[in-house]
């Protein structure tokens, strides 16, 4: 399956037409739904399908210290705090144990590309399909 | 606790021997005068058993949080440096780490930082290349011999690693969370954000004691004197994540002298404090109120701050009386 999805990602990337129109697609999607920022490296499967990036500090690996008491942000007191929308959503599906997995420093070079080739291309981490943590997602 | 002491600080040395630890929180000079941060030195000598050297604190630009460190060295006191992931990115936090090991400091403390919109400066950049955790992270591999890209490095530096909490921001269950990963990623100890609601820093006390987390990292409670209900008003506003009880606001407000009802209040909190399991030490913040920090450290009874072991000496016989 990996050996596959490696190949049609070097098919892609060989092919500019056609990442593009895979680039735009998924942008489509992710854009309007998850307010994607198109980092090339998504953790939305393990955040509740809310994008971390979202944050004016872009931490991925849990609210910082500034979170309002009405769960409001520390920069745009009109805004929720995405750390808080990403908490709520997690009780609610039941995801609480994934917010503990360890998020690796952002690989800057695959800003603007896309998620879907890089995660086929085994460029970034895996995707989670699980209601809790498997041994590795630890 | 892990068996082995890392960095052999004079602060990881006293948390290991058990003694409650007492740290304060220095501000850098906002002009290149090594002379202000000497004179500052004063109050803390012989008062604290660390300083926190704070890196651009609230976003507002000062001497940096290195070089004021190594002038706090000269100074006589044992430093903790404070690196946040707003001004710098992983390289330079690299650099800052080797320098910091190399002039001989031994404490640091990660962070993620207050966004530059806080500061003087909020048409700036805010670099946020590392999150706290993933810093702790790296610097935890740094001491392990290896920088983040996977390079070895000769001789790797040793620093005693810690993170902070806010006990009082919301999600409550996720700050006990993000306490378990900033430990899993390398944390030793914690300090955590002022304390003004004692009951609610119990509740979140007792949720890191039911996942056994007090055993993994020192947990110093920050504490904070405060001069006046304005200053409260202005905390309560314009800091975020603070809870500041009621009663907190009517006692300054009927108190004849709001700076000693402050300090009574302070002191009264780390007497508190000192009583909760796990709790293993406080740090006081001051936000520019340095001089007040020894009599708070006396009228607290935590003084005085005897010796530091030297390392294989018996340690019991230098703690006597300040051990609790």
């Amino acid at each position: 399956m990996s050996q596959l999805a490696r190949k049609i990602a070097a098919f892609c990337e060989r092919h500019p037409t056609l990442y593009k129109s895979i680039l735009i697609a998924e942008n489509t999607i992710k854009r309007p739904l998850l307010r994607c920022q198109s980092c090339g490296q998504c953790v939305a499967s393990y955040t509740a399908f809310t994008c971390p990036m979202r944050c004016p500090k872009q931490v991925r690996n849990g609210p910082c210290g500034g979170v309002r008491p009405n769960g409001h942000c520390e920069v745009y007191p009109d805004r929720y705090c995405v750390w808080w929308l990403i908490y709520e959503r997690s009780r609610k599906l039941g995801w609480q144990k994934k917010l503990l997995k360890y998020h690796k420093p952002v690989d800057r070079r695959l800003q603007d590309t896309s998620a879907w080739i890089n995660l086929m291309a085994g460029k970034v981490e895996g995707m989670s399909f699980r209601k809790d943590l498997d041994e590795e997602g630890r | 606790m892990d068996s082995e002491m890392i960095s052999g600080s004079a602060l990881e040395r006293l948390l290991y021997a058990g003694r409650f630890v007492v740290c304060a929180e220095m501000c850098p000079p906002m002009g290149a005068d090594k002379a202000a941060v000497l004179k500052k030195c004063d109050f803390f000598r012989s008062v604290v058993d660390a300083v926190n050297v704070t890196d651009n604190q609230a976003a507002i630009a000062r001497m940096s949080s290195l070089m004021t460190c190594v002038f706090a060295r000269e100074g006589g006191l044992e430093p903790i440096l404070q690196l946040t992931c707003r001004d710098r990115n992983r390289l330079a936090q690299q650099s800052e780490v080797l320098s910091a090991s190399a002039a001989g400091i031994r404490n640091l403390l990660c962070l993620t930082g207050d966004h530059q919109s806080c500061g003087n400066h909020p048409d700036a950049k805010g670099v946020f290349d590392l999150d706290s955790i993933q810093l702790l992270h790296m610097v935890a591999g740094m001491n392990a011999g290896r920088f983040l890209c996977g390079d070895e490095i000769k001789p790797p530096p040793r620093l005693f690693l810690g993170g902070a909490a806010n006990p009082f921001a919301e999600p409550m269950e996720m700050r006990v969370m993000r306490l378990a990963k900033k430990i899993q990623a390398g944390a030793r100890f914690i300090q955590t954000q002022p304390v003004f609601d004692i009951s609610r820093f119990e509740k979140w006390m007792a949720a890191v004691r039911d996942e056994g987390l007090h055993e993994q990292a020192y947990i110093l409670a920050g504490v904070m004197p405060v001069k006046s209900t304005r200053s409260l008003v202005y905390i309560k506003e314009r800091v975020p994540g603070m809870r500041i009880p009621g009663e907190i606001f009517a006692r300054m407000l009927a108190a004849r002298d709001p700076r000693e009802e402050g300090i009574e209040i302070c002191v009264e909190t780390i007497a508190q404090l000192g009583t909760l399991p796990g709790v293993k030490g406080v740090h006081i913040m001051t936000a520019m109120w340095e001089s007040i920090i020894p009599r708070v450290v006396e009228e607290a009874g935590l003084l005085p701050r005897l010796d530091l072991p030297a390392p294989g000496q018996d340690i019991s016989q230098t703690i006597g009386g300040a051990s609790r």
